[in-house]
């Protein structure tokens, strides 16, 4: 054990000055009781960071190109957009990484939304709500499902993720009956999907789904 | 288990708070080590493990967002042991993996348990280590042949162990609470990283009990007194008009009857001008005695409990959403924090069954809250005060423990800051 002259006081471990006063210690070092960690890694993170430093590197370029030649119109503006998109799905990946049931619902909310935005600010010509959105549904419908089957989950940790991919498949709805959609069948098909879906859930699992509604909702 | 259906549970009132208030450098973690004479066999130690996590049902769930509320609940997650290899109270929640809400590790001769405190509070906790240790030296010395009916927490229902004690004792008071004045807050830069510092003084209980009842005193006001002046001798003189508040957490076991693994315990205040009033031990030993008396009643424990309860009852509190939640209580604890200027919490004599004393050096207690924190915890001869701090500076540490020794009491050290120190000297 080892001994502080000055506070007097025994000190364990392999300490070399005093904790108090930091005065040298005389007596005899012993094993310390704390393991001496190493530093944690991050190798994930340094590769986020050059990927975000590279991202503003190539914004920076393509807007200082573009303001040289602005003959050549704004187009940097929308790669600027493209790259916040990448980074906004990517973002809540990265962040729903734990839960991969959140990370599909998210990767739906997200992706849905950026590529009506893109539709609307590239002149509206529709393509967003007649084919993207109604078969980007399904889609993130049939990889919840498989999600949930593959890593064998408990309904109380899919279900409420699986209903809401099924009931975001009844939005394309809105646009068919106001009657902006020039190509329907997509439409139709993933609103079709999604009432079989629907029912099928609340067939097999409408009392698992009544027991996560309590819980989730519990006040 | 029906595969389809699992359990869960509404977070008691004491536990509602900490999901939406902790962070990195405030994980609201808190440990409890075992210091055995031997080193510990982990394959032992699985086993115990085993053993104790099926007298606690609770402590096998994870923490889930509702729409209004967070909740527990059951989870499949297997229960591991694991050498200790992250920083001590390392944050449990929020973490990109669910994970169950507490920790076994084992390091050399100790044993530890982190639990994040939504699931338990100290007590709670001390019972699960108690159970384990017991499992563990079972399976390593069966030649003790140690009865059965020994092991520490036996007759207790699992109803009991999972009881919402705050529920069961609460009633709509009739007033409200003000806020508390803000008291002197400890300044000094942080450590990086969110490291917390620790600093362990080991220390005998028939000296410091001698030393207690000279003064006609329990160790917890003295170490309480020794604790406000040492914050005093470190503060600077422009902050003396501002009290020096230790915030003491009180086990609400010993006033209501319960036998709860979960929250049940409130908080007193204990407060010193040192601007108005005498600096001497003597004259805050004084003042800290009165406080404990005045504060440590059932009434009035009770009376600040339903406070809190009816905040929870209240309907608006209710329906807000979560969200919305999450920024209040953060908003509020950091009111909360300025009225304390650092927490001391002793969380009492541990026993054993007395064959297995032998095998056990001494039981210690940490708890990480953004803040300078001091636990402690006795076992047979040993008293064990820890301080962990996010700070830079141990001038409190530096002088509470000098001034202990000036006491006549004996102490030993432990800490986990070897490198640190050196790097300061350097500097």
């Amino acid at each position: 054990m080892l001994f502080c002259e000055q506070c007097k006081v025994h000190v364990k471990g392999t300490l070399r000055r005093c904790p108090l006063c930091q005065s040298p210690l005389s007596g005899t070092q012993e094993e310390n009781v704390y393991p001496v960690l190493p530093p944690a890694k991050r190798t994930m993170w340094l590769l986020l960071r050059l990927a975000a430093l590279a991202t503003v590197v190539v914004a920076v370029i393509c807007s200082a190109v573009n303001f040289s030649l602005p003959q050549t119109g704004w187009w940097s503006v929308l790669v600027i957009a493209a790259l916040a998109s990448t980074w906004l799905v990517l973002g809540v990946t990265v962040h729903k990484r734990g839960s991969p049931m959140k990370a599909i619902v998210w990767q739906l909310g997200v992706i849905s939304a950026t590529t009506f935005l893109w539709d609307i600010f590239t002149g509206f010509a529709g393509w967003s709500l007649d084919f993207v959105l109604p078969i980007f549904i399904p889609c993130a419908q049939l990889a919840a499902f498989i999600v949930a089957k593959a890593l064998c989950l408990r309904p109380a940790e899919y279900l409420f993720c699986m209903t809401f991919c099924i009931l975001a498949g009844f939005l394309p709805l809105i646009p068919l009956l106001c009657g902006v959609i020039e190509i329907i069948y997509p439409s139709v098909i993933c609103v079709g999907i999604s009432l079989v879906a629907l029912a099928g859930l609340l067939l097999f699992k409408g009392r698992e789904l009544k027991d996560d509604a309590v819980r989730r909702l519990h006040l | 288990m029906d595969r389809n259906y699992l359990p869960w549970w509404r977070l008691d009132n004491a536990a509602k708070i900490f999901p939406s208030t902790s962070s990195a450098h405030d994980s609201k973690v808190f440990r409890f080590f075992c210091e055995l004479e031997e080193d510990v066999e982990p394959a032992a130690l699985q086993t115990a493990l085993d053993k104790t996590i099926e007298q606690f049902p609770i402590y096998r769930c994870v923490l889930r967002r509702g729409w209004f509320w967070y909740y527990l609940e059951k989870s499949p997650l297997p229960a591991l042991v694991c050498p200790e290899q992250l920083p001590p109270c390392f944050p449990i929640y929020p973490s990109p993996r669910r994970s169950l809400l507490f920790r076994v590790l084992y390091y050399r001769r100790r044993i530890s348990l982190e639990v994040y405190h939504v699931l338990s509070d100290g007590a709670g906790a001390l019972d699960f280590l108690r159970v384990l240790v017991y499992e563990y030296l079972c399976v390593r010395h069966p030649e003790d042949n140690l009865p059965a009916s020994r092991v520490p927490v036996l007759g207790i229902s699992d109803q009991q162990k999972e009881a919402d004690s705050f529920q069961k004792y609460y009633e709509k008071p009739a007033r409200r609470f003000g806020l508390s004045p803000s008291a002197y807050q400890i300044p000094g830069d942080r450590l990086p990283r969110n490291q917390l510092a620790i600093l362990e003084g080991r220390i005998s209980v028939k000296e410091l009990l001698t030393c207690a009842r000279v003064r006609k005193a329990t160790i917890t006001e003295l170490l309480t007194a020794a604790l406000l002046r040492s914050i005093y001798e470190g503060m600077p003189v422009r902050s003396r008009k501002k009290p020096v508040v230790v915030t003491v957490p009180v086990n609400l076991r010993n006033y209501f009857p319960s036998f709860s693994s979960r929250n049940f315990f409130a908080i007193i205040h204990v407060g010193y001008d040192f601007g108005q009033s005498s600096t001497d031990l003597e004259a805050v030993l004084d003042q800290v005695k009165r406080s404990f008396r005045e504060k440590l009643t059932a009434e009035k424990l009770k009376s600040h409990v339903d406070g809190l309860c009816a905040l929870e009852h209240n309907f608006f509190a209710r329906i807000a959403p979560l969200p919305l939640k999450d920024m209040v209580l953060r908003y509020a604890n950091r009111i909360a924090a300025r009225a304390a200027t650092v927490s001391f919490s002793n969380v009492g004599k541990i026993s054993m069954p007395e064959t297995l004393e032998k095998y056990i050096l001494q039981f210690g207690v940490l708890t990480c809250a953004g803040c300078l924190q001091a636990c402690s915890v006795s076992f047979g001869d040993s008293f064990v005060i820890t301080f962990a701090s996010p700070y830079r500076s141990r001038e409190t540490e530096r002088i509470f423990f000098q001034e202990l020794s000036h006491l006549g009491l004996d102490v030993t050290l432990t800490t986990n800051i070897e490198e640190e120190v050196e790097q300061n000297v350097v500097l």
